[in-house]
């Protein structure tokens, strides 16, 4: 069995055995979620506390699925920005929590960096939900996974990762655990968004011409933020859309050449893609939102608290 | 003091001699002075004397922020560092730019500092970018130079106007450059590292650009323009590009700029967030080259105090800057001079001698007939940057809590010690 760790709070931290055993640990979970009595009692009586500082109620409801079908107890805790910023840091809300007592934190914060201060601050794991644009250690893993289930082996495997490159965290988690694991990734997307300072692994492609002649298996639709750019990084939806998404037109092409499409979720129709990708018979959408939650107890399995009670743990209390 | 090895300007060798003070003044220097009645001897072998060093670039928060740093407490870090001279950046609250709060500055260091705490002043009054501050009214007051340190005038006209108003007074426009349109939110230096971390970045050329239009401006209106905190090579290049064309500019290089890269952000580890950022390795290494080369005039640490609070924060929220003046002679003799990198003659020339000679002042040296001005450091010796050691009120440095070679064991002005460490055992 591999040895565990504390927190988990990038992929770049991972070896690829550990990635490896996480992505072997996660099947049974799925198995369970098909069952009738999808509940097992390893986390009987331990308590995960998610402690999201932007919204995100799908992440956080796969989460909390996820524990609770491994029998802990899970505490929900939102904070808003504002609050944040009247003189209380995440560190001071983290010292208050602790009283909690939980044993895994889970967090999401719009900050790169805070699940790592948070974890050398804590005993309890913790977990990266997404912090800025840094990372997405469960989304890649969940990834990696659901491609494994129809590529025994991502070895040689090409995979594109269309959008915003800047500022995805999923484009950083996901396009390392690729590679990690012996796939090509190349990206596409508006020249705004392809920042310079990418992976030397990032190969950058400046149309769907050029994409279709390196001819990927996997096409991977980042989600777009049109409304939030504080920036005009692109003029808008519509040439976007014309220009990076995929199109009726190219769907026809990507069916054509049996490419598997995913997409994080939640999706912009009309932007990153049309409406018919939804049903296309290789998207992996649906795929990934389940085992998602397959993926989050194989972590919460494997990860390991330094919370286990002791004499001086109950003198305090 | 005796059996000790005197540092001077331009000199690696350093030259054993016995110093003897009589009434704050440098009697004699030399091999074996004799010992005459009633003079204190001071065992100085093993250890290195060299002139008191001289921060052209240091923020004391006083007014405004006095949980951070005051004037005493500040002057007294600076003591700490082997620091016998400072120069106040003007972007305390309200901010220094005018006569009246230039008097008010030097009121107060001259009842709670212990060595000359000079002032700068603004160059927009409010540090706004807008009207000129009483920039005759503040030198006549004592101030030796005009900056909006901690943002750059981002209207050239607005610069060019200074410029050739502080001209006539014969003062320098200190520079901090950067294009904010291009710095944005940025907390570091952008590039590889930046991407990896998802941290915004602010790309050195937000830097350069700036520093070539301030140069221009100085070498049009013929004011002397100081490049504060060069952080880039490409930054440096032009630096030096102008002095070989004549035009009057001076430029800094701080210790953390010389002693750490982008990389060290890797644990977002907010100690290392400052403004330039640290930038990449490469960097890094070419401007410990181009100080070797004589590129830059002065080393000045931009003494930059926050609360642990604010330290505590995420990456992107946490302030910019970090602490230098108890850390910058020992961590300089450390990285670099026990290493060779350069000797003392450089760190006496770019760290005392030139930054003096840069506001006017006569630099200080260990030679007969001259104020007595040193520092006696112990290279044997070790510093452990405790927060029981800073005498600063805040420690947001890189450094808290390391051990490091060298240590300062005595200051003395004049005929006042203002430090002495001999009887201090690790």
């Amino acid at each position: 069995m591999m040895t565990s760790r504390k927190d988990l709070l990038d992929i770049d931290s991972l070896s690829t055995e550990e990635i490896g055993h996480l992505l072997e640990s996660a099947a049974p979970f799925k198995q369970l979620l098909r069952k009738s009595v999808k509940k097992v009692p390893t986390l009987r009586g331990k308590t995960v506390l998610t402690l999201f500082y932007e919204p995100s109620t799908r992440t956080r409801s796969s989460f909390e699925v996820a524990a609770k079908r491994l029998s802990a107890d899970v505490i929900h805790f939102a904070v808003s920005q504002s609050s944040v910023m009247k003189g209380e840091s995440v560190l001071d809300t983290v010292d208050t929590l602790q009283a909690m007592r939980a044993d895994y934190i889970v967090v999401r914060h719009p900050a790169a960096g805070v699940p790592n201060q948070i974890a050398r601050h804590t005993r309890a794991s913790v977990i990266n939900a997404g912090d800025g644009s840094h990372a997405h250690p469960t989304q890649a893993l969940l990834d990696a996974f659901t491609l494994r289930e129809v590529h025994d082996n991502l070895a040689g495997l090409k995979v594109l990762i269309v959008g915003d490159i800047l500022h995805s965290r999923v484009a950083r988690s996901t396009g390392r655990i690729l590679w990690k694991l012996g796939a090509e990734v190349g990206v596409l997307g508006p020249g705004s968004l392809i920042p310079a300072g990418r992976p030397d692994f990032m190969t950058a492609f400046r149309n769907y011409d050029e994409v279709f002649e390196w001819s990927p298996d996997v096409v991977y639709l980042l989600r777009v933020q049109v409304e939030r750019q504080r920036e005009p990084f692109f003029p808008g939806g519509s040439e976007y859309h014309r220009l990076y998404g995929l199109t009726d037109e190219r769907l026809a092409r990507v069916r054509a050449k049996r490419i598997w499409v995913m997409h994080p979720g939640p999706v912009n129709r009309g932007v990153e893609l049309a409406d018919s990708v939804m049903s296309y018979e290789r998207s992996l959408i649906d795929e990934q939102v389940e085992n998602g939650i397959a993926m989050r107890m194989a972590v919460l399995y494997w990860l390991l608290p330094e919370t286990v009670a002791g004499p001086r743990e109950e003198e305090e209390t | 003091m005796r059996g000790g090895r005197v540092a001077a300007e331009d000199d690696d060798r350093l030259r054993e001699a016995d110093v003897l003070v009589e009434g704050g003044v440098i009697r004699r220097t030399g091999p074996g002075i004799p010992l005459e009645d009633g003079v204190e001897e001071i065992d100085c072998s093993g250890k290195i004397l060299l002139p008191g060093l001289f921060d052209l670039h240091v923020h004391l928060r006083e007014p405004g922020r006095e949980d951070k740093e005051t004037i005493r407490t500040g002057s007294e870090a600076a003591i700490n560092g082997g620091i016998t001279g400072i120069v106040a950046m003007p972007n305390t609250s309200p901010a220094i730019d005018s006569g009246g709060m230039v008097q008010a500055i030097l009121d107060i260091a001259f009842r709670e500092a212990r060595i000359p705490v000079l002032t700068s002043g603004c160059i927009t009054r409010g540090r706004a970018g807008q009207e000129l501050a009483g920039i005759g009214g503040m030198v006549e007051k004592g101030a030796i130079m005009i900056t909006d340190d901690g943002d750059p005038v981002e209207n050239p006209q607005t610069l060019r106007r200074a410029m050739e108003y502080a001209r006539g007074f014969g003062i320098p426009v200190a520079c901090h450059c950067e294009t904010k349109a291009l710095s944005g939110d940025g907390a570091m230096n952008e590039g590889r590292v930046s991407y990896g971390l998802g941290v915004p970045g602010m790309p050195a050329c937000s830097e350069e650009i700036c520093m070539e239009r301030d140069i221009r401006i100085a070498q049009m209106t013929g004011a002397h323009a100081h490049i504060q905190h060069v952080s880039s090579a490409a930054g440096m290049e032009i630096v030096r590009r102008f002095k070989e064309e004549g035009v009057r500019v001076t430029c800094e290089v701080t210790p953390h700029h010389l002693l750490f890269c982008d990389e060290d952000l890797g644990d977002y580890d907010t100690h290392y967030k400052m403004n330039p950022p640290l930038r990449s390795r490469e960097d890094c290494a070419r401007l410990l080259e181009g100080l070797r080369e004589g590129c830059f005039d002065v080393i000045a640490t931009d003494h930059a105090p926050h609360t642990d609070f604010e330290k505590s924060l995420d990456l992107a929220s946490a302030p910019f800057g970090i602490t230098g003046l108890e850390t910058a002679l020992v961590s300089l003799y450390h990285y670099f001079i026990r290493t060779n990198a350069f000797g003392w003659g450089l760190l006496v020339k770019r760290y005392s001698a030139e930054p003096r000679r840069l506001v006017g002042r006569a630099p200080a040296e260990i030679a007969e007939g001259r104020p007595c001005e040193l520092v006696v450091f112990d290279p044997a010796a070790e510093t452990a940057f405790t927060r029981e050691f800073m005498r600063s009120k805040s420690s947001n440095t890189p450094f808290l809590d390391r051990t490091l070679s060298g240590r300062v064991e005595m200051v003395v002005v004049g005929d006042a010690v203002l430090l002495d460490r001999r009887e201090e055992r690790p």
